[in-house]
């Protein structure tokens, strides 16, 4: 049969013909936004963005060895796995799962397209994690070839099995992280705000927002509008506090390496 | 606030010194008021690692010092509202070679002499300590009695402290004069306002020198520049401080245990590395002079990737997230500068710690506050004083 591959034939064909082989990886990827994590997953080179981080990967299906970091890793789930071993009309799609009901092999699930609409059922036949505290899945299902180049994503609900679950109390606005790296509560800042702190860095020295991962590329702003909200001050008069290099995480490896 | 202030004593400076020495004043119910340019721990209290470390002081009245002050920390956490994640962990002292190790057996000597707890460890020894070091290392020298706090909370918490009982911290606020009439300290002036005071204890860190010439007075303090990694949190994976013979070398100026490369000695490289609380590891540090900047460079931060992984090979997979550089009220002999000026009544000093300041917060601040409130201490403090480099 041949593949249903909506307007990217080229981009795909070579991954739709490496498939027949084993597991290979469909990057389904078009825009050009700055982000790598691909390139630095694949432990085989074949995928590489180069220098420009704004430009769309480029794919070697011949250098692909299946492994799925590729999807546990791409951010914006835009990479999934192809094997058309079977040669029987079925093939079998690995997706990214992160949903917070794990579900279980060898059940059924509704297979879903790019945009929730489902396509087929489908058969989940293993499901695994790469580990190293990565909390992403990776769902291999069985379906038709033909809707094979579509799926993107499984869904299985516990409301469409059990019926509709009542949610418990939700937890207030206050309980929710303002940032995540840390793990630091909004309430955590504001009774830190109370204390009279007046500038940004002295409000992350002392509640840690900022100094994880992101150094405050994500939490940074909320902050500010926290502290303007407490101050009454404008946000060009409480400026912004400085990144410290590196500006994305880097292994000690290759800062010690002498080349970074 | 009112145009006129008053307070018994003046505290500039609102890092981990002017805190603990706010905190013993407040504890013997002085008024006492704390002007900080900035904010709290802005400064070098702010930036830096948690060592409390004893076995790299320099053996006699500076080491006396810091087992005092380290005989302090269990009491204030107690004391303290906010945790200061202390905690009595131990120190390594790693050599790189036999010359270095020749050295350490030697300090160790003189250091137990003083009634300090160490002992000397061969490679196999460390094994028990450390899981895994560098093929380099020869062996080390270990102090249980070091310890680690988190230098940022303890600032925090002992100004707070004394906030509860009783004093006034006033951030935003540079002081400009000192106004001395009759050999007397009468007035601070500062951006918001003035305010009488008969004491003033200058604990302003790197901006002590500043201060020192309001009143006519060289105190001799230089920002030395110390560059830290940060990496990823961990589960715990280094449960003590370490740091290597360089360190040492280049803290206390011991010629035998300077770094060997020209680029790192350059740059004042030693190893340092703990875990905090959170589970980062702080990896550090360099010793370099260059005025004012306290931004990291990639040199520095280069080098000291590179000088960890000889420690501590295994730390290779670890992502560094960020760094920052802090920089030490340094003094000409690396050791602090307390005590009386001579002609001025009612001025006290209490800095240049070069990078100590943590290790003695808590008895400077006692110390100070005996001077200040009783006119003398309970432990000599004349070796510290600023007529020592005259």
């Amino acid at each position: 049969m041949s593949p249903d591959i909506p307007g990217e034939g080229d981009l795909w064909r070579s991954s739709w013909e490496a498939a027949v082989d084993g597991a290979v990886a469909v990057v389904d990827c078009r825009e050009e936004i700055p982000c790598n994590p691909c390139e630095e997953a694949c432990p085989t080179g074949a995928i590489r963005v180069g220098p420009d981080i704004c430009a769309a990967p480029r794919f070697d299906p011949q250098a692909c060895n299946g492994c799925g970091r590729c999807v546990a890793l791409c951010p914006g789930m835009a990479v999934f796995l192809l094997d058309r071993r079977e040669k029987s009309g079925f093939a079998r799609v690995t997706v990214p799962y992160e949903m917070g009901e794990r579900p279980v092999e060898g059940e059924e699930v509704q297979v879903v397209d790019g945009e929730g609409k489902a396509l087929t059922g489908g058969k989940i036949l293993k499901i695994r994690a790469l580990g190293g505290g990565a909390p992403t899945l990776l769902v291999t299902v069985r379906v038709p070839e033909s809707v094979a180049l579509k799926v993107r994503g499984v869904r299985y609900r516990l409301m469409e099995r059990d019926g509709f679950r009542e949610v418990d109390k939700l937890p207030s606005l206050a309980d929710y992280p303002l940032c995540r790296c840390e793990d630091v509560p909004l309430e955590r800042v504001r009774d830190i705000l109370r204390t009279g702190l007046k500038s940004l860095p002295s409000l992350r020295r002392a509640s840690r927002v900022g100094l994880g991962y992101c150094q405050g590329m994500f939490c940074q702003s909320s902050l500010r509008q926290e502290l303007a909200e407490a101050t009454g001050r404008e946000g060009e008069e409480i400026g912004s506090f400085r990144v410290r290099p590196p500006v994305r995480p880097v292994k000690l490896g290759f800062l010690g390496g002498g080349n970074a | 606030m009112p145009e006129v202030m008053s307070s018994e004593v003046v505290v500039i400076g609102g890092g981990v010194i002017g805190a603990a020495v706010a905190y013993y004043l407040s504890r013997e119910g002085a008024e006492v008021m704390i002007v900080e340019e900035d904010d709290l721990a802005a400064g070098a209290s702010g930036a830096c690692d948690g060592f409390i470390s004893l076995q790299t002081k320099t053996p006699g009245p500076h080491l006396r010092l810091a087992m005092e002050s380290a005989q302090l920390f269990p009491a204030l956490a107690e004391d303290l509202e906010v945790d200061i994640e202390y905690r009595r962990c131990g120190g390594l002292l790693l050599a790189t070679s036999q010359d270095q190790m020749k050295e350490l057996r030697a300090r160790a000597k003189a250091l137990k002499a003083e009634g300090l707890e160490v002992e000397v460890l061969t490679v196999s020894d460390l094994k028990e300590l450390l899981p895994e070091v560098g093929k380099e290392v020869k062996g080390g020298s270990y102090c249980p009695l070091d310890a680690q706090v988190n230098p940022i909370s303890l600032t925090l918490g002992l100004a707070q402290k004394a906030q509860e009982m009783g004093a006034t911290i006033i951030r935003g606020c540079k002081v400009e004069n000192i106004v001395v009439t009759n050999n007397r300290v009468r007035e601070v002036h500062t951006t918001v306002g003035n305010i009488h005071s008969r004491r003033v204890v200058c604990a302003a860190g790197v901006g002590s020198n500043q201060i020192g010439k309001m009143i006519i007075v060289d105190v001799p303090v230089l920002p030395q520049r110390g560059q830290i990694l940060v990496t990823e949190s961990r589960e715990p994976v280094l449960k003590i401080l370490v740091a290597g013979a360089e360190y040492l070398g280049t803290k206390a100026n011991i010629q035998a245990l300077m770094p060997a490369d020209v680029e790192a000695a350059k740059l004042g490289l030693g190893f340092t590395a703990e875990q905090t609380a959170a589970g980062n590891l702080l990896l550090g540090s360099t010793r370099e002079f260059v005025g004012f900047d306290n931004q990291t460079t990639p040199e520095a931060m280069n080098a000291i990737a590179r000088n960890a992984l000889r420690y501590l090979p295994w730390v290779e997979d670890m992502d560094v997230i960020r760094s920052f550089a802090g920089l030490r009220p340094c003094s000409p002999d690396g050791l602090p500068i307390l005590g009386t000026i001579k002609g001025v009544r009612g001025f006290f000093l209490a800095t240049g710690h070069s990078g100590d300041g943590i290790c003695l917060a808590p008895i400077t601040g006692k110390m100070i506050s005996e001077l200040v409130l009783d006119g003398e201490t309970s432990l000599d403090i004349t070796p510290f004083s600023l007529y020592r480099f005259k």
